[in-house]
């Protein structure tokens, strides 16, 4: 039986590999990360990590 | 393959997500976290959801619902929290903004009413099954629910969260008046709420406590009403059961053996401690009934379940009833075989027992017999349930009890 894949690991993965990519355009001068933009994302990213983790129990 | 339908029995609104998970046999939090995912990306996965909502025909509740509990719930609060707040913050980003006097009281405010809310209605836990069929039936009817270890953490916990939420939204009423410098005048409305309540409350206080007096008199008469019917039909079922058996049998081995099982039985019943060889799940419990009174009386008992569920109080209080109904069908059904036919699905438990004897008219019982009207109706009554006594289609006698709601 073919397992599927885990969600929770999943999620998390993506929500960082979206941070680790936004820190590295912020590194690289391709975009100016100020707060106002960083903080809605790493909330969204928690958000996102503790609902697939939530729903996935 | 099957047609897409709402699954409401594993759904937490309208099931449309679980629906299609099940249609298409992947995991429901996947489809979940989608909709979560459309909604924070400008509110589609609401729509879509009500569209799914409108379109899709619901499938048939099978079970009981499943809404995330204990940490799961909490997660899912939080993270949802975040989600929103993700949502304000990149609003406020891009200067779409309401005001603050409305945003961060309305957050607070939405906050404390979900952490008040999941502090009232905390799940209650449910009682532990005792493992005793009939006996626990029996036991006299415990006002408090039975303590648990883990029950006074979690009274606990529900109210320090109730708490924390009333305080959430103290705080948004503060914050809003602040904001919208109206804190001078809400203070003058508050002080003369709170004489016109102390007024009041000196008027009517005699009254009020009076009331509250008389409800918890009422309550208390009631609960030691259900306490002396359910020893009384605990006495008839053993006791005066097993004088009667005493008194017809002519064999001093029999009866001394009759003693002590019956000593035993009222020992464990009096210490709230289970009796030896109890069941502690439906099925087996029917069975070992029917195996008792076959013994008491010789009569063969047939039993028949389909499906099982563990014993709760009502559930015993059901097995209780059956093997009274036993017991009268195998006493006053002339010696034929008794037939005991149990249904227990998620919904309801529906126990019918039957016999071909000559059959009774339950209301030309006298008032002083204790088997139909309180061992058997009253029993099922104060658990929830129904009996119903009958004449079956072959003749005799037939008793359906049926307790029902989710288990």
């Amino acid at each position: 039986m073919r397992a599927g894949p885990d969600i929770r690991a999943l999620v998390a993965g993506l929500a960082v590999l979206a941070l680790g990519g936004m820190l590295l355009l912020d590194a690289l001068d391709l975009i100016d990360l100020t707060f106002a933009v960083f903080a809605p994302v790493a909330c969204a990213a928690a958000g996102a990590i503790l609902v697939a983790n939530g729903l996935s129990r | 393959m099957s047609t897409l339908r709402r699954d409401r029995s594993h759904g937490w609104l309208g099931g449309v997500c679980a629906g299609i998970a099940r249609r298409y046999g992947i995991d429901p939090a996947l489809v979940r976290l989608a909709f979560v995912i459309a909604t924070a990306a400008g509110g589609a996965g609401i729509v879509l959801y009500l569209l799914g909502w409108l379109v899709i025909p619901a499938g048939e509740a099978t079970g009981r619902r499943r809404l995330p509990t204990g940490r799961g719930a909490v997660e899912v609060a939080f993270g949802t929290g975040l989600l929103l707040l993700s949502i304000l913050l990149t609003f406020r980003a891009l200067g779409i903004w309401f005001s603050d006097a409305i945003v961060w009281p309305l957050v607070l405010i939405v906050s404390g009413a979900a952490l008040i809310w999941r502090g009232s209605s905390a799940v209650r836990p449910e009682p532990a099954p005792t493992g005793v069929p009939g006996a626990g039936a029996n036991r006299p009817v415990e006002p408090i629910p039975a303590a648990v270890p883990d029950e006074p953490r979690r009274t606990v916990g529900a109210v320090s969260r109730t708490g924390v939420g009333i305080a959430l939204v103290i705080a948004a009423g503060f914050a809003f008046l602040q904001a919208t410098h109206a804190l001078n005048a809400a203070r003058d409305v508050g002080l003369a709420l709170i004489a016109a309540v102390v007024v009041l409350g000196v008027i009517f206080a005699p009254w009020v406590l009076r009331l509250v007096r008389s409800l918890t008199e009422e309550r208390s008469e009631r609960i030691r009403s259900q306490e002396r019917a359910e020893v009384a039909a605990h006495l008839h079922d053993s006791v005066l059961q097993t004088l009667a058996l005493v008194q017809r049998s002519d064999d001093p081995q029999q009866v001394a053996a009759l003693a002590r099982r019956q000593e035993r039985e009222l020992r464990a019943w009096l210490a709230g401690r289970p009796a030896l060889g109890q069941a502690a799940r439906l099925a087996p419990a029917l069975e070992a009934a029917a195996a008792d009174v076959e013994d008491n009386h010789g009569v063969p008992v047939e039993v028949v379940v389909v499906g099982d569920r563990e014993l709760d109080p009502a559930v015993e209080a059901v097995v209780a009833a059956a093997r009274e109904a036993m017991t009268n069908a195998a006493k006053f059904g002339g010696g034929s075989t008794v037939d005991v036919y149990a249904e227990c699905t998620p919904d309801a438990l529906r126990v019918f027992v039957r016999d071909r004897g000559p059959g009774f008219d339950p209301a030309a019982v006298p008032a002083d017999r204790r088997g139909v009207r309180e061992s058997i109706v009253g029993r099922m009554e104060r658990h929830g349930g129904r009996a119903r006594i009958s004449g079956a289609p072959a003749g005799g006698t037939e008793v359906e009890l049926v307790l029902e709601g989710e288990r």
